[in-house]
């Protein structure tokens, strides 16, 4: 755990897959405290990576969990939400997360299942209880966060987070340092948002994966190179006549070498590219 | 001679009851026996004790073997041409999925057989069967095995909105003709999540309704290029390639795609094709 600014802290996923070995803590996951109450920011990947940041919050404050915000559907950002049920805070989530837990709840679950065996036991879908379908101020005591709910971007649930006091923005999976971003939302739209992102001054920013902080905006440029050039290249092999089971082989191919797990997420974004452009 | 619908729906119908209580049981990965025997018991089930021969090089199937995303698994099926013309219907069968009959596709008199392609879901490691069936009756079949898994009950929609936006909404791109005796190949797109009803929903307990296209009807000037009977193993935003000779190629059309999904949804939609250029 790194206080990477006044009462920001961040736990740093690595860069695997998920596993038993790693309990799904594969993402950037934290908490920021205020005067009066703690935000939590994504509780973890499981039931047990939940219970130990909770732990972490406990051993460092008395002050109550008021929320704990869900930045978006996946796995490894929200799964640890049941370590916190006995703490009643509002659970925050994307006005279009409820949705996108209906559809995937049950498979994810099933997968982490698959994935972690014993050690996902207690992890659950926790419904969110408080929706953003555009901004959210939370007040924690003379600190406010700025919650932000974007357009299908990563997802189409996608939230950021921006802790005035510290100038810290908390991007969670709209930003991907190092490791191969994931797209499940929006090529067209991801490449939207961060235009926009980009344009919002902060002192730092946190990505869902990668170093537990980084300069802000010069830490997106790879992230948006990657998505310019698999929308770009993408376009030219629909333009081609290239197939949807054939595009990821030469599509965006300069990328390889340059993140970590290409091999694991290049195609599937190429295939959901390629999806997406289709109807242009 | 061939199998009525009602006839079919009611062979699947028991057969989907035969594999849900043999799925009951944990399973391991299945000898190439079981997988014979598994054929064995879908080919009686869709066409009774019809003689199905080898198809050798007369059909063949081209997926890859092994999918990046197994609900989106590109899958053609080639026919010879010297079989081409004699061919009235094309069955694809996706073997260990829970609903095994993909397509069926109706030939009708302009249909140009050699290759249609479409996007399936694909459950677990199986064989894919592809089977033509010709005006006078005869069945040839071919195989191919896939590696992937999880297709039919993957998450489905990345944009939700944009899908219910969208619903029912085709594209249709034509590739330029270069002589007038040349069949058009066309790439239809249909907007439709074609649930597969094997998803639930985590907070409510409830599965998601299956919601998918059951039948697709192609014509060109009135007159079919196919018809197509199909199910939950077509991969959301169905799409489809295929090929069409106009009777009078010298002259413009229209061609239109008719769907009819399990909501009792109905969809319509033309689009003009100009006339052949001059040599």
């Amino acid at each position: 755990m790194t206080e990477i600014a006044s009462g920001v802290f961040v736990h740093n996923g690595v860069h695997e897959e998920a596993s038993s070995g790693n309990k799904d803590a594969i993402a950037n996951i934290g908490f920021i405290i205020g005067a009066d109450a703690v935000a939590v920011i994504d509780p973890g990947g499981s039931f047990e990576e939940g219970a130990a940041l909770r732990r972490a919050i406990v051993a460092r404050t008395d002050r109550p969990i008021r929320y704990v915000i869900l930045t978006h559907v996946h796995p490894d950002h929200i799964f640890g939400a049941a370590a916190f049920r006995d703490d009643h805070p509002e659970f925050v989530g994307h006005a279009k997360l409820p949705g996108a837990l209906a559809q995937r709840g049950d498979y994810y679950l099933r997968r982490l299942r698959g994935a972690l065996g014993d050690e996902a036991r207690g992890s659950e879908i926790v419904p969110p209880t408080l929706l953003v379908a555009d901004r959210l101020d939370l007040d924690l005591g003379g600190r406010h966060l700025l919650v932000r709910a974007h357009g299908p971007a990563h997802t189409d649930n996608d939230l950021t987070v921006f802790d005035e006091s510290t100038r810290t923005f908390w991007l969670a999976d709209l930003l991907f340092v190092d490791r191969i971003p994931v797209i499940d939302g929006s090529i067209v739209g991801w490449l939207k948002e961060l235009r926009e992102l980009i344009a919002l001054a902060a002192d730092r920013a946190v990505p869902g994966h990668g170093p537990v902080f980084v300069p802000w905006p010069d830490a997106a440029d790879p992230e948006r190179r990657y998505l310019e050039t698999v929308e770009r290249e993408t376009r030219a092999a629909i333009k081609a006549g290239i197939g949807i089971a054939d595009a990821y082989r030469d599509v965006a191919k300069s990328e390889r070498g340059r993140w970590l797990l290409f091999d694991d997420y290049h195609a599937r974004n190429v295939t959901a590219s390629y999806k997406e452009l289709e109807w242009d | 001679m061939g199998l009525t619908r009602s006839m079919l729906g009611r062979a699947i119908s028991s057969l989907l009851l035969l594999l849900v209580v043999l799925g009951g049981a944990a399973r391991a990965e299945p000898s190439e026996a079981e997988r014979a025997a598994r054929w064995s018991d879908l080919r009686h089930a869709i066409f009774g004790d019809r003689v199905v021969e080898d198809a050798g090089d007369r059909v063949a199937i081209d997926a890859p073997e092994r999918a990046e995303d197994a609900a989106i698994v590109p899958v053609t099926i080639r026919v010879s041409e010297t079989l081409g013309s004699e061919i009235r219907g094309l069955y694809l069968v996706i073997d260990d999925n829970p609903s095994p009959l993909a397509a069926h596709f109706v030939l009708g008199p302009l249909a140009d057989t050699k290759e249609i392609t479409t996007r399936v879901r694909i459950d677990d490691y199986t064989y894919l069967h592809a089977v033509a069936e010709t005006k006078d009756g005869r069945l040839y079949a071919t195989a191919q095995f896939i590696k992937a898994a999880g297709g039919c009950s993957a998450p489905a929609g990345k944009d939700q909105a944009l899908a219910l936006e969208r619903l029912g909404k085709m594209k249709l791109t034509l590739a330029e003709r270069l002589r007038p005796d040349a069949p058009i190949n066309a790439k239809l797109l249909i907007s439709h999540p074609n649930n597969s009803g094997l998803q639930m929903d985590q907070v409510s307990r409830n599965y998601i309704p299956a919601d998918f296209m059951q039948t697709l009807e192609i014509t060109y000037n009135g007159q079919s290029v196919f018809r197509l009977e199909s199910d939950i193993a077509i991969s959301e935003d169905p799409s489809f390639s295929f090929s069409f000779r106009p009777s009078d190629p010298g002259a413009a059309g229209v061609i239109k795609a008719e769907i009819l999904d399990s909501s009792r949804r109905h969809f319509t939609q033309s689009w003009p094709v100009a006339a052949a250029p001059q040599i």
